[in-house]
């Protein structure tokens, strides 16, 4: 990085120029999706008077932040150029490790390091296979998924029993100041999210990753390893859903997981972040797990059977991704001029 | 890459069979001699028109995706098309040969469409493949629920019984719709939509400038598509008789892992559709001989997962020693 000669410099200000001005629109459309959010919750009264409260917004919020945690791993995997499909099996497998642990050793203080554990190592791997052996990062997550699945269902031999660690149901249920400590836990999980994918040099080095591999290359970034950590912060993150799944339900299932692999890619999507990689902002994506929780929780409220929910679910991510056409073609478009 | 981009311009069913797809029936034939050396009875026409049986769904499906592979694409509205066909073949079964028909024309027509919305949201919006048809999958998979929100409803009684049946004694009706698919393939190759599918897979922007209408093919491909998932939700409900508007979730997976250790690419432009069958085909005989072995049916998942990651492996270190020698 000593060296950089005079058109490489006014390259990097153009491009700094760039990003500030892409930064402003990131920051708007962030905006956007919060007002959204608060829209939607203050509108839910006229469906029922149960809705659009103080109680309705910290119920959204809690619900909201399992999916916040898992969203923001799959936003790293999504900003390399990637797609985590194993994270509703790692979550699966944060539950069933917590839970199975306190229930045979009554040692609940082991259940976090060993999920950690775990999940690293399988996050590694996936990684591994995509970064070094060039393996297609949905077939490898989705492989390493159905691998871990089968693993916990043979583990569990079908039905997970224990309970949750301690620790973590007083996460999840312990209140601080009359507010839960998971909404001020996931508040600061949001604040260091975007800390560390904003202004830290790993962040930095993701997007570099995500927008043109080899540029990143010539620059000095080991392409292959930050490839790699975004796959084990991402099964990391979903192991630690899956202990705070375990904590609110006290106890894990097999299917625990399910429920949060489409929406945590559509949190992401609807965030603003492009599902090709290299864009995209954590706020923006917290404000899609918001939004996406608060439009379920009222979906619910209405009664409408589990099919139609599922063709709505399915509706936002094809309509987020219509609405980020306009962006892909303007990524298409500059790819081009560049090689020229 | 040369290697592969090469070997399209080869006409015929010689490049069909010689990408991959020979492997593959090797090592299918080994698997089945396990399998005859453990069970005796499985060389009895019975048990081969059952095993065919449990192919078809799984090698209509990969045959398929292989399509859209080759073109340079994903498609995991596969689950979709195979759920809402096997609910609406349970929850309206038309009796009679000319019933059967009627329901498949109805599964062909939900098929083409799921299809033409697919090949619209990617060839000409431009959407990624993956995202746009994990999200009709989604929307699928939300209306199979609507139609039948729980497992049930019985299919028509002729097809349940006629396509499952063995003709003179010797010929699974399933295996012929088999053979009737591959016959068609090696038509497609012949025409010049076959070479365009190739083209297009191997290299868009040059299939482009030699006159190919890129996104008509690709449009076509995701219909072709569309409409071999349709049946293979066709044959599934003739398989299993009911409906399940979870039926069509196992073969995300199941699919890719055939396309895989079929030998076709997942950098498009190479491979084709018969290896994806024999692969399908192999993972079906698989499982009948974890299940003969012994091994808990807890762990077939964990195989599964393992086949389609070594697969790849094993093809990409293929290509990566014929391009070393090609080159040095």
């Amino acid at each position: 990085m000593a060296q950089i000669d005079p058109t490489a410099q006014s390259l990097a200000a153009a491009s700094d120029a760039r990003s500030r001005g892409r930064l402003e629109s990131e920051t708007i459309a962030g905006i956007v999706i919060f007002l959204l959010c608060i829209l939607l919750i203050v509108c839910a009264r006229f469906i029922s008077p149960a809705l659009g409260g103080w109680s309705h917004a910290e119920t959204t919020l809690l619900l909201a932040s399992f999916l916040i945690v898992v969203a923001f791993g799959q936003g790293l995997v999504i900003l390399v150029g990637g797609l985590d499909l194993s994270v509703a099996s790692m979550i699966t497998l944060g539950g069933v490790l917590s839970t199975t642990m306190v229930g045979s050793y009554d040692a609940g203080a082991w259940a976090l390091p060993v999920v950690v554990v775990f999940c690293s190592l399988l996050g590694g791997v996936s990684g591994f296979s995509v970064a070094y052996l060039k393996v297609p990062p949905f077939i490898m997550t989705m492989a390493m998924g159905v691998i871990v699945y089968s693993a916990c269902l043979g583990y569990t031999k079908g039905s997970p029993r224990g309970a949750a660690p301690e620790l973590f149901i007083d996460l999840m249920k312990a209140e601080w100041l009359g507010i839960p400590v998971a909404i001020i836990f996931v508040l600061l999980f949001a604040l260091a999210g975007w800390l560390v994918q904003k202004h830290t040099a790993f962040g930095r080095r993701l997007y570099a990753v995500g927008s043109n591999q080899e540029a990143a290359y010539v620059a000095g970034v080991h392409v292959r390893r930050v490839t790699l950590s975004a796959y084990v912060v991402s099964a990391l993150c979903a192991g630690f859903t899956g202990m705070m799944l375990a904590g609110y339900a006290n106890g894990a299932t097999l299917r625990m997981g399910d429920s949060y692999l489409l929406p945590s890619i559509a949190a992401v999507v609807v965030g603003g972040s492009s599902i090709l990689g290299g864009r995209g902002s954590f706020i923006g994506t917290v404000g899609g797990a918001i939004l996406l929780t608060a439009l379920s929780t009222i979906i619910q409220a209405l009664g409408v059977p589990q099919g139609w929910r599922t063709v709505i679910e399915g509706m936002i991510i094809l309509i987020a991704l219509l609405m980020l056409r306009e962006q892909l073609y303007q990524a298409i478009t500059q790819l081009f001029s560049r090689q020229h | 890459m040369t290697v592969t981009t090469a070997q399209p311009m080869a006409p015929g069913w010689k490049r069909a069979l010689s990408d991959g797809a020979m492997i593959i029936t090797i090592v299918y034939l080994l698997l089945y001699a396990i399998y005859a050396s453990s069970e005796p009875s499985a060389l009895s026409v019975f048990s081969i028109s059952s095993l065919i049986n449990n192919t078809a769904p799984l090698a209509l499906a990969a045959a398929g995706a292989t399509l859209v592979i080759i073109c340079r694409g994903f498609d995991l509205s596969v689950a979709g098309v195979v759920s809402v066909t096997n609910v609406v073949m349970a929850v309206m079964p038309l009796e009679g040969p000319w019933g059967a028909l009627g329901s498949l024309a109805i599964c062909l027509a939900i098929g083409g469409f799921i299809g033409l919305i697919n090949g619209f949201l990617v060839a000409y919006l431009k959407l990624q493949s993956i995202a746009s048809t994990l999200g009709v999958m989604i929307v699928c998979q939300g209306v199979a629920l609507v139609i039948l929100d729980a497992p049930g409803g019985w299919v028509a009684e002729w097809v349940s019984y006629e396509l499952t049946d063995v003709l003179f004694g010797f010929l699974p009706v399933s295996g012929l719709i088999l053979l009737g698919v591959v016959g068609l393939w090696l038509l497609v190759l012949r025409s010049n939509l076959g070479l365009a599918i190739y083209a297009v897979g191997a290299d868009e922007t040059s299939a482009g400038l030699s006159g190919i209408a890129t996104r008509r093919v690709r449009l076509l491909v995701y219909v072709g598509a569309g409409l071999l998932y349709a049946c293979a939700g066709y044959m599934l409900s003739a398989q299993t008789a009911t409906g399940n508007p979870n039926a069509g979730t196992p073969f995300i997976i199941l699919t890719f892992a055939a396309v895989a250790i079929g030998g076709t690419s997942f950098a498009g432009g190479s491979g084709g559709l018969i290896g994806s069958m024999i692969g399908a085909a192999t993972l079906m005989l698989l499982q009948k001989v974890l299940f003969s072995t012994g091994v808990a049916s807890f762990y077939t998942g964990m195989f599964q997962g393992l086949i389609l990651v070594l697969a790849i492996l094993f093809r990409g270190s293929i290509v990566a020693l014929a391009t070393r020698r090609g080159s040095g």
